[in-house]
């Protein structure tokens, strides 16, 4: 039972749109428990259709995944969904924080409502991982009055109030200006020290040198290759890899 | 003229005249002063204001009885001092909870004192006329409208082939049938649906034709509102583990009721104004207390008066109706467009 030790498991995933496109083409991988994962590719590789098949936001049509231990087959029951989700935060590009929530209620609502834990309590985990985020002092603000790196920071705040085991995060600064990107990969690299388990899809080649345990590239929906960041950005196994690192590093 | 300027709400005003605006200007300004000393001279030396002096307690209360005129009167105090507090509170949002508190109590406060509650007799609401009996019909027809237009408005967006044809066929149904023929469905034929003996006053009737009216109305002004909330809000949402309930009512509908508030405004200014089609069906409201006056011998003739009082007291109230929107908005207005 080597599968007790991962928190992902992902067996033989396909997924493929009515037209015959393939979006996911017979996907196999596994992240250990504390491992950073990074996922590169170009657009349109699948890349976050993949880490959205994770909690259940997208669907699949064969094989099967096992996410901290609960099993998601195609067409998977709701109930085993919600408890994968219970347990695993997400990050978006595009942040999606509530605007017509303060900042602080932003992060309090789910821990209120769904774990349903005392007010106080969730407020001051609240106010120790804004403060953790640097962002202590916009706890009473809307989404609106924040730069988006403060938003992507509340954003990654609001998903750890639920004391997640793993974290997805879905192109988390793709949408931020290049000067407020450091911010949020420090958080994440912060995260990373603390060893939270983390599936990131990112274009970000430093993060994912520095922070990486491994690298996994798609291309069409395939996984071309899975391997340790100094292996894949020196000497990358694969040509399609080595073509991809060409065009992004310059 | 350079328009843009004169309009912009910073840029500077920079009014260039030539010939053709001056003579506009001449017009417009004396046909202005013209009218405005007609009126000021027919108000004040023409007109025969008796007919709304001495009508005033039957325009606010009709055929209330005369020593239970207290209880219509409480309760229009109660709802102008709401509105004063609520239109010029500028506190927080948690000191704003015993203001929702008394706006929810405000329609059963109402129907309580009406109906003779605290005294020895009940009181049938139907002895209620003019000014109480507008806002009764008023503040009823929404309190259910409201609830039941969301309601329609998520059915209309559910899953569910059944449920959303259903919704969509109610909407499409009522939207099709003038106000006037909802009204005459609710007085004339509702009660001989009703088994025998079975009766329901004339007022509840008329708040049961304009709900069923007014909330398909409603309804579409909410869709608008669930619309535009995008997919990655719900996507944000379930990522949390919220449920879908939880998903509708935490963070769906407040955004959705932001953005449907300008539209929901009309809708109840509409319904104030609305209310007046019932004095064609026998209800003594504002205008039908009016047409019973104007019939009355002594007053005969005084039309004008009669029908421009009764502007101004639309016009009060509208404006205040308009106001309470604005206030609404300003105080959900998380995007800060209105700041």
């Amino acid at each position: 039972m080597t599968f007790m030790k991962n928190i992902i498991n992902v067996v033989n995933l396909s997924k493929s749109y009515s037209a015959g496109i393939k979006a996911l083409d017979d996907i196999s991988l596994d992240v250990g428990k504390g491992e950073v994962l990074v996922v590169m590719g170009p657009s349109g590789s699948g890349k976050s259709t993949l880490i959205r098949t994770f909690n259940g936001l997208e669907s699949f049509d064969t094989g099967y995944l096992e996410i901290l231990g609960i099993r998601l087959d195609p067409n998977g029951d709701e109930k085993n969904i919600r408890e994968i989700r219970k347990r695993v935060g997400m990050v978006f590009q595009q942040f999606n924080l509530f605007p017509h929530l303060s900042i602080l209620e932003n992060i309090t609502l789910a821990p209120i409502k769904v774990q349903k834990r005392q007010k106080i309590e969730a407020q001051e985990h609240a106010l120790s991982l804004l403060s953790n985020m640097g962002i202590l002092s916009h706890a009473n603000k809307y989404p609106s009055q924040l730069s988006g790196g403060e938003q992507q920071r509340v954003a990654i705040a609001r998903s750890l109030a639920l004391k997640p085991d793993l974290l997805l995060f879905d192109e988390p600064t793709s949408a931020l200006d290049p000067e407020r990107v450091n911010e949020v990969l420090d958080a994440m690299r912060d995260l990373a020290k603390k060893g939270m388990a983390m599936v990131v899809v990112t274009h970000e080649v430093g993060f994912a040198k520095e922070v990486a345990d491994r690298v996994l590239f798609m291309d069409a929906g395939r996984v071309i290759e899975i391997s340790k960041p100094n292996i894949f950005f020196q000497n990358a196994k694969e040509e399609r890899s080595r073509r991809f690192l060409n065009q992004i590093i310059k | 003229m350079d328009y843009m300027k004169f309009f912009s709400k910073k840029g500077d005003v920079r009014i260039h005249f030539n010939i053709y605006d001056i003579i506009l200007n001449f017009l417009i300004l004396s046909i202005a002063t013209f009218s405005s000393v007609k009126i000021i001279v027919w108000s004040f030396f023409e007109a025969n204001w008796s007919v709304v002096s001495k009508n005033l307690a039957l325009f606010t209360f009709g055929s209330y009885p005369y020593h239970d005129r207290w209880r219509p009167s409480i309760w229009i105090i109660y709802l102008l001092i709401l509105c004063f507090f609520t239109i010029f509170n500028k506190e927080t949002k948690k000191k704003r909870r015993p203001l929702v508190f008394a706006w929810g109590l405000f329609v059963p406060t109402g129907l309580f004192l009406v109906c003779g509650g605290l005294g020895k007799y009940p009181i049938p609401i139907s002895y209620l006329g003019g000014l109480s009996l507008t806002i009764m019909l008023t503040s009823c027809s929404l309190l259910f409208s409201f609830p039941f237009g969301i309601f329609l408005a998520l059915c209309r967006q559910s899953e569910l082939f059944l449920v959303r044809n259903i919704s969509k066929l109610y909407i499409d149904f009522m939207r099709s049938f003038p106000l006037i023929t909802v009204l005459f469905f609710g007085q004339l034929l509702i009660p001989l649906f009703l088994p025998n003996g079975v009766e329901v006053n004339r007022v509840a009737r008329a708040v049961f034709a304009f709900t069923i009216f007014l909330s398909a109305y409603i309804a579409e002004d909410f869709r608008c509102g669930l619309q535009s909330i995008p997919v990655s809000q719900i996507e944000a949402g379930k990522v949390l583990g919220f449920n879908d309930f939880q998903i509708t009512s935490l963070i769906v509908l407040p955004q959705a009721f932001t953005i449907a508030l300008p539209a929901l405004t009309n809708q109840v200014i509409g319904l104030f104004q609305n209310t007046s089609l019932m004095s064609i069906l026998g209800l003594a409201e504002l205008l039908g207390i009016s047409r019973s006056l104007l019939a009355n011998p002594e007053f005969i003739g005084s039309y004008l008066e009669v029908y421009i009082w009764l502007g101004l007291i639309y016009w009060l109230f509208c404006t205040i109706i308009a106001m309470l929107g604005r206030y609404f908005e300003y105080q959900l207005d998380y995007d800060g467009n209105n700041r």
